[in-house]
């Protein structure tokens, strides 16, 4: 069951445990696994790099439709770690996956370009709705 | 020149043939002649203060040796003189010729000299720019106050690929204002596929020149003046256009709605777009202030600041490019063929509107200073 979680930014860090909601507790065994987690646990979760404009576009959107995204920042010392980690939760796509990368109900649904021509062409919202990032 | 030679007696002659006409002492033809070769020897511009001289030297033919022969003419009957006349005729004219010649080789040489001169100016012109280019990367204060322009032939060819476009362009809206009236449904619709092409073609055009210079296409200079003023992102903003279109669009209630909604999609996709700009500028304007200002060494920030930059700039300009593109798809999707016409007849005669403005302003006349 996908619940609609309060806007949260989670800080990738192995050892420092930044983050202020309750789920940080959760100590994940591995990085992918938190990283399958998040993608599952989350309507929508953006990627991006730490300080990346990119990200504010996309959650700027997002909001601007009533949606709230979680937002997932990547340092850039773990940027192909972690980019290696969510081409392997998205089975058969072997395109390059840029960043930021766009997870709408468990699924990759892709970057800055395909939320925007979505979003123009109308069918984002009928995705959200469906993954349940949005109710009305 | 003052040579009293032949063709002031030959002026002389004609009086003399003048008046004595009825008498008929000189060929008639011959007569003719001379005066045909006073005209193309352009002898008739001699000022007649020279005529008067030569009279009188001629007058006074005893001291002049060398004419003796021309002073017993003057007597006697002057078909005896001619062959003298004419080798004195002849002689005069190479002088002339010579000296014409001799003043057109020196304005020539004039000229090559000052083209010369020119063309050291321009390639001393053009090596200053090329250093000043190579500078840029080294540090901010090297660059000279009002350094602008393009350096690199990416752009020279982009500017001369989009003048070609714009002609093309003006072209197919021509053939759309007679096509919406004229063609049937299937001509019409490769016509808006053409038209629609065309635009793609612009858009990949603005992709390939933003590898050159990403910075070019954002400052909007490839457009014209009045274009410059609507510039969001390196060209115009959609919701805009559609702004523009909705009005003379002949739309059912549904399709209206539609369009609106296009509208409305496209706005929110833009402000988004220039939230992100303005916080890349942000972070711009952070990475340059880092350190201490006012102190001089700012080499580590420069070459971070750069390296972000171009990327940052030219993603932001492919989305941008992206919405425009993708908005333009969805439009001719909503719409049908004959609407879809209309609608890229209005957007079309809208920038040419917009570019006859520019041209108007540009050659107004102006105040003298």
């Amino acid at each position: 069951m996908q619940e609609a979680l309060p806007y949260k930014t989670w800080t990738s860090s192995y050892s420092s445990h930044e983050g202020t909601s309750s789920t940080s507790a959760m100590k994940a065994p591995t990085k992918e696994d938190e990283l399958k987690k998040m993608v599952s646990q989350n309507a929508v979760i953006v990627f991006g790099k730490r300080g990346c404009c990119m990200i504010h576009v996309v959650t700027r959107l997002l909001h601007g439709q009533g949606v709230n995204p979680a937002v997932y920042e990547i340092d850039e010392k773990d940027e192909n770690d972690v980019v290696g980690q969510l081409k392997k939760l998205d089975a058969g796509k072997d395109d390059e996956l840029q960043l930021p990368a766009v997870f709408i109900g468990g699924q990759l649904f892709g970057g800055l370009d395909r939320i925007m021509a979505t979003h123009i062409s109308g069918e984002l919202i009928p995705v959200l709705k469906q993954a349940r990032a949005l109710w009305l | 020149m003052n040579s009293p030679s032949t063709p002031y007696i030959t002026s002389r002659n004609m009086e003399i043939y003048d008046t004595s006409r009825n008498i008929g002492i000189y060929e008639p033809m011959h007569q003719m002649s001379m005066w045909a070769d006073i005209k193309s020897n352009g002898f008739l511009n001699t000022p007649t203060s020279m005529l008067v001289e030569v009279d009188t030297k001629l007058d006074n033919q005893s001291e002049d040796t060398s004419h003796e022969t021309l002073g017993h003419s003057n007597k006697y009957d002057q078909e005896t003189n001619k062959p003298v006349d004419k080798v004195l005729r002849r002689l005069a004219q190479n002088r002339e010729a010579a000296r014409k010649s001799r003043l057109r080789k020196k304005a020539y040489v004039q000229q090559l000299e000052s083209s010369r001169s020119k063309l050291l100016q321009l390639e001393q012109e053009l090596e200053r720019t090329r250093q000043q280019g190579a500078l840029i990367g080294v540090g901010l204060d090297a660059i000279p106050p009002g350094f602008s322009g393009p350096i690199n032939s990416g752009i020279c060819a982009f500017d001369l690929a989009y003048g070609s476009w714009v002609e093309e362009q003006d072209r197919l809206v021509d053939n759309l204002k007679t096509a919406i009236y004229t063609y049937t449904d299937e001509e019409l619709c490769i016509l808006v596929d053409v038209v629609m092409n065309h635009y793609s073609d612009l858009f990949r055009m603005k992709a390939t020149s933003a590898k050159a210079d990403v910075f070019y296409l954002m400052s909007g200079m490839w457009k014209t003046s009045a274009e410059r003023l609507f510039l969001w992102i390196g060209g115009f903003r959609p919701s805009e256009l559609l702004k523009v279109l909705l009005p003379h669009l002949d739309l059912l209630e549904q399709e209206h709605a539609e369009v609106c909604n296009l509208k409305q999609s496209c706005q929110q996709t833009e402000d988004a777009l220039s939230q992100g700009m303005d916080k890349l500028q942000q972070t711009l304007s952070d990475a340059l202030a880092a350190g201490q200002l006012g102190e001089g060494s700012y080499f580590p920030q420069i070459s971070n600041a750069m390296e972000r930059l171009d990327a940052l700039v030219s993603f932001v300009n492919q989305q941008a490019d992206h919405i425009r593109q993708v908005t333009l798809q969805q439009m001719a999707r909503i719409l049908d063929t004959r609407q879809t016409a209309q609608g890229l007849l209005v957007l079309g005669e809208y920038c040419q509107r917009l570019r006859a403005l520019s041209l108007l302003w540009e050659t107004r006349p102006r105040e003298p200073t």
